[in-house]
């Protein structure tokens, strides 16, 4: 208790007198800030990659891919679609049709509105019960492709992004001219999708073998019976998996380099930002010696000078945590980005600001901890001497 | 250079402080190495890759096939040199994560100038007289443990005539490739041997590469390839190596604003940080700066002093700081194949170094210029 009083009695004294070494404050504050600020909008990227990927996925929707195939490269037979209908707990459509969705994919290419630059993105085939589906996506403008027709939906983000997926706009495909009839939003998806008939595009490339098979459950608890359904099955090579499982393995690379990167520059600046704190709470600790010794001489014990320090040290790194996970919401909350080729916005999240903040106190911590040792050590003669 | 003992003794005045110093330079441009040479060593590669390599492909990417059909009309386009059909599958060893790309081409007179690949005349000539012949690069072959003249197994979607998806070939050469992605495993085969014994799908190619004469001319070329194509069943798209390495590595062209507000972050702490601690050891020092100026040192030469002991701890900091970028570059190379540490970005950190200790550094000198003796000693 003696311990506490005497401490907080050193902090409060310590504190106002900060006042006077504004230059070393700051040092503190504004290192701290840049380390938490960096480390946060880096890690705003793996957040927003994160939360656009899985967001939209639902416990209740299942796919098929070939064994050991990535997703969207699997090679699923008619007759294996066929027999997937046929299988137990899928949930049906208001026409008492299963919810069964076969997809193929190729990559068709856009230009970039502003830049020209050519990218590619997925065009998906896909059965018409698409809606069924995913109920999330909306049309906001046009009507579905028809079945058997040269149709294409495209999402408003590739609208956005890229010249020539307005209403109406015709694509060349394989030497045949594909119109735009529709306009969709999905849910959190920000990456460009363009959807057409399953049947045509599998025509036009020919190709005899669907890329995967969406499956949505009566009840999300099926999932289990559906399984082991899918393996029992002898005429089906595959396996049957979450949703949320195939999109987490597809994205396992981008996540861990994204993550990656932001702990690599993360430690680096706290490395730096902590080397500058200590300097400069050596320097504070140095001009104080005079007052230190007066306060061992009067009876101050040296717990309290060093649990002082440190107070003041963590104290001093809060406000940077605070102004760097602030300058980061406001710089880099909603930007969009697309490293690698994949686009998604960046998300401050309440969990990222309290990262950024344990980070901050680690670095107060680690930062006061010599300057504290030093001051506990101050020689009480010789330094009132000097004086 | 009689006065390098006082910078010197000036720099370990307080070595503990000096010690921190250096290690918060040398950690920040170790980082300003990392990121920046990066991305400069990335834009090098782009500017190596080819440009008088061009590859022509079906419109809509690989996944649309073109006849061989059309070799004699690109042939024909002129400029062009060499035109070698390319045929790519997907292949697994043993289990289905053991994957590896095959690569079928028919070494006619002069393919090697179409491609990227480095291989011994040796070699070339046992691929050419081996049907079934495979070359592969020695990273591959040791992972697997082949040697030359095994015959090594090999699963995949294709099928041959008989109905078996089972494909066998003869290892007889290695390669290496310069081309910037040559990171993946691609095992090269005749493709006369593969065009032949497929079921379906005969005399299609995923590419033609083609080799020109003139550099400059790609562009001309390319145009005047598609253009031949153009309104045709099999439209295509040529694009020399050097367009698709920018497609490639466009995505870390998006990074560009990342990595300029993470380093400006970074900088800007590290002026801060020392030049606040440069100040207040100049300030301790006041009164031996005075006696310096007692013995007739000009208020220049202590400006001076206070400049190179700043510079002299900066430029070592960073040297040592690039040097551990230097170093840990390879684990980055995993990411991005071929890249190694550009020398200007080295440069580049020397003189941001120097650039930051001046300015770090100038409002201290000009304190210590300033200050007059009586002022200073009166503290003693």
């Amino acid at each position: 208790m003696n311990l506490v009083r005497q401490s907080f009695a050193i902090l409060c004294v310590n504190l106002s007198e900060l006042r006077q070494r504004i230059g070393s404050v700051l040092t503190i504050v504004v290192g701290v800030t840049c380390a938490v600020g960096v480390l946060i909008s880096m890690l705003a990227m793996g957040a927003g990659a994160r939360r656009q990927e899985v967001g939209d996925a639902r416990s209740d929707r299942v796919v098929l891919v070939t064994s050991g195939a990535r997703y969207g490269q699997s090679n699923i037979t008619r007759d294996e679609a066929a027999a997937i209908t046929g299988l137990p707990g899928i949930a049906r459509s208001a026409g008492a049709e299963p919810i069964v969705v076969l997809e193929s994919m190729v990559p068709i290419e856009g230009r970039r509105r502003i830049t020209g630059k050519r990218i590619y993105f997925p065009l998906i085939g896909i059965t018409a019960n698409l809606r069924d589906y995913r109920p999330e996506l909306r049309l906001t403008a046009g009507r579905m492709f028809q079945p058997g027709l040269h149709e294409l939906i495209a999402g408003n983000s590739c609208v956005r992004q890229f010249s020539g997926f307005d209403l109406g706009d015709r694509r060349p495909i394989h030497g045949m001219d594909w119109t735009i009839v529709g306009r969709f939003d999905q849910g959190q998806a920000q990456q460009c999708v363009v959807y057409a008939d399953v049947d045509g595009i599998m025509a036009t490339f020919k190709s005899n073998s669907y890329a995967s098979v969406g499956v949505r459950l009566q009840a999300a608890a099926d999932f289990n019976a559906f399984r082991n359904a899918v393996a029992a099955n002898p005429g089906l090579h595959l396996e049957a998996k979450h949703e949320s499982a195939v999109i987490e393995e597809d994205f396992k690379q981008l996540n861990a380099i994204l993550d990656f990167v932001s702990y690599f520059v993360g430690t680096i600046m706290a490395i730096a930002a902590t080397l500058g704190a200590v300097n400069s709470l050596y320097a504070i600790v140095d001009s104080r010696r005079r007052e230190l010794a007066t306060l061992r001489a009067i009876g101050f014990g040296s717990g309290a000078v060093v649990v002082s320090v440190m107070a003041e040290s963590i104290l001093l790194a809060l406000p940077g945590a605070l102004l760097g996970g602030a300058l980061a919401w406001a710089l880099f909350n909603g930007l969009s980005a697309s490293p690698f080729g994949y686009s998604f916005q960046l998300a401050v999240t309440p969990s990222l600001a309290a990262l950024g903040i344990v980070w901050a106190l680690a670095m107060g911590l680690v930062g006061g901890l010599l300057p504290a040792l030093r001051a506990a050590r101050v020689p009480v003669t010789t330094a009132l001497r000097a004086a | 250079m009689k006065y390098l003992p006082l910078v010197w003794s000036g720099i370990w005045r307080n070595p503990g402080r000096t010690v921190l110093i250096f290690l918060q330079v040398g950690v920040a441009f170790a980082l300003f190495g990392v990121l920046q040479g990066l991305k400069t060593g990335v834009e090098q590669l782009i500017g190596a890759a080819r440009a008088d390599l061009l590859l022509v492909h079906g419109k809509l990417g690989l996944v649309d096939h073109l006849p061989l059909s059309l070799l004699e009309q690109i042939k024909s386009v002129p400029g062009v040199k060499v035109v070698v059909p390319v045929e790519l599958f997907l292949a697994t060893y043993q289990n289905p994560n053991q994957k590896m790309i095959v690569v079928a081409i028919p070494p006619v007179e002069g393919w090697l100038s179409a491609f990227t690949y480095t291989i011994a005349p040796d070699d070339v000539a046992a691929f050419r007289q081996t049907r079934t012949g495979a070359i592969l690069k020695a990273p591959l072959a040791k992972r697997y443990g082949w040697k030359l003249g095994d015959h090594i197994p090999l699963m995949s979607m294709i099928a041959q005539a008989n109905g078996s998806t089972d494909w066998g070939f003869d290892v007889v050469g290695t390669y290496t490739d310069s081309d910037i992605g040559a990171g993946g495993d691609a095992l090269l085969i005749n493709y006369a041997y593969f065009d032949e014994a497929r079921l379906t799908g005969k005399g299609t190619v995923a590419h033609f590469n083609v080799a020109i004469s003139d550099p400059s001319s790609a562009v001309t070329v390319a145009d005047e390839i598609d253009h031949r194509f153009a309104n045709s069943p099999n439209e295509t798209r040529t694009e020399s190596l050097r367009e698709l390495a920018q497609s490639q590595m466009q995505s870390i062209g998006d990074l560009n604003f990342l990595i300029r507000a993470i380093l400006s972050a970074v900088l800007v702490a590290l002026m801060f940080a020392t030049a606040t601690m440069m100040v207040q050891s100049t300030r301790e020092r006041a009164p031996e700066l005075a006696v310096l100026k007692t013995l007739g040192f000009t208020d220049r030469a202590v400006f001076c002093f206070i400049l190179a002991e700043a510079i002299a701890v900066f430029i070592a900091a960073a040297v040592c700081g690039l040097a551990l970028a230097t170093a840990v570059f390879p684990l980055a190379s995993k990411f991005v194949p071929g890249l190694s540490m550009p020398v200007p970005v080295v440069l580049a950190g020397l003189g941001c170094a120097a650039l930051l200790a001046a300015i770090s550094a100038s409002v201290p000198a000009v304190m210590a210029a300033k200050s007059t003796v009586p002022a200073a000693l009166a503290r003693l």
